[in-house]
């Protein structure tokens, strides 16, 4: 199967049904997607695909052939954050920071669709996404402060 | 309204007398001779069409205003708002927060992990909120199901082809899971769906 992955053309000889989680982290190598549940309960394993956020766990790798698939590593570079991930740094989001890449892809998706989301908004799209050192409030502030990012860039 | 659907279908020929397959070929459609079904059988069809219905396979996406699917059912405990904080928003696809395709994403097969998201080969969304099923009576799902202004102006032979073309209706009866599927089959409530609309759409309030 083919996949364009962070931009580059990628190929894996897979099954249909294998998660696109495992895909990415033990077929192309990309171990920045982590496994969480397995059950698309924790949001941990989330990606866009066509630029939506996808539970990659739950996603099979025949659906999501000729996709154009983001991962965390593609989101911004060391160099050049996205404005999410130069949001998390400053707000220091993360404590353990395992839930941490799929935390940043689903809200990185928010913000392309609602570009000044609510309080309320901000709580209900980023319920699917569990963190277990409840990092919430600083993760609901710096939500609010990569849309100022964005709009001002 | 009742008369309605009647001359509709027969003005357009649709009164069959033998087995046509829709678009979907997944079920006979075959109704009954028209005026072949009394009032007695039609509401024994309806009882029959009202647990599945209400259901927790087919009541949990067919919610109400608030746009929040339910978890009920004996494979969930307590009846309550799907978790995640989820709201499928007045698209009822969840477009203005997170789409239910994120989880429930598009899929050929069976997806029969336990707890895990429920799949099927077509998008996952809740039913239009004018068909609010959970916790609703037998008569007033009944009342909502043979009116045109809250079932998209469908008849019975138009219910019929929605079971057999909607392969998110089929789900229900395969679960997966472990997840208890709803009673009876799908060619079985196909049948009951035009039993009941041949009998002239009985409901109890009559």
């Amino acid at each position: 199967m083919e996949f364009t992955v962070n931009g580059e053309k990628r190929e894996a000889d897979v099954e249909y049904d294998m998660p696109l989680l495992w895909v990415l982290r033990d077929e192309l190598g990309l171990k920045g997607t982590k496994y969480g549940c397995g059950v698309a309960q924790c949001g941990a394993c989330t990606v866009h695909v066509d630029g939506v956020a996808v539970r990659s766990c739950q996603l099979a790798a025949g659906e999501a052939e000729g996709s154009d698939i983001t991962t965390i590593e593609g989101l911004g570079t060391p160099e050049t954050l996205h404005a999410v991930q130069e949001a998390w740094v400053e707000h220091q989001v993360a404590q353990c920071g395992y839930c941490q890449s799929g935390q940043i892809m689903q809200a990185a998706a928010l913000l392309d669709q609602d570009p000044e989301p609510s309080d309320e908004v901000i709580d209900i799209v980023m319920s699917g996404n569990l963190c277990r050192c409840g990092t919430y409030p600083r993760i609901r502030a710096a939500v609010h402060t990569a849309a100022k990012k964005l709009q001002e860039a | 309204m009742k008369l309605t659907f009647v001359s509709l279908s027969l003005a357009l020929g649709l009164v069959l007398t033998g087995p046509v397959l829709g678009a979907g070929d997944n079920v006979e459609i075959n109704p009954p001779a028209e005026g072949s079904v009394n009032r007695e059988d039609g509401l024994a069809a309806w009882d029959r069409i009202y647990e599945v219905a209400s259901h927790p396979r087919c009541a949990n996406c067919h919610t109400g205003a608030d746009n929040r699917p339910m978890w009920s059912g004996p494979s969930y405990g307590r009846a309550r708002k799907h978790g995640m904080n989820v709201n499928a928003g007045e698209s009822r696809i969840g477009a203005e927060f997170v789409l239910c395709s994120t989880c429930h994403a598009y899929r050929e097969n069976l997806h029969d992990v336990p707890h895990a998201a429920p799949q099927v080969a077509m998008n996952w969304q809740l039913a239009p909120v004018e068909a609010e099923w959970f916790g609703k009576s037998s008569e007033y799902i009944c009342n909502q199901l043979r009116d045109p202004e809250r079932n998209d102006g469908r008849d019975y032979l138009a219910l019929a082809e929605h079971l057999d073309h909607d392969l998110i209706l089929h789900w229900a009866w395969n679960p997966g899971g472990g997840r208890e599927p709803a009673p009876y089959d799908l060619q079985s409530h196909v049948n009951d769906i035009l039993v009941w609309g041949v009998a002239g759409y009985p409901c109890v309030n009559d």
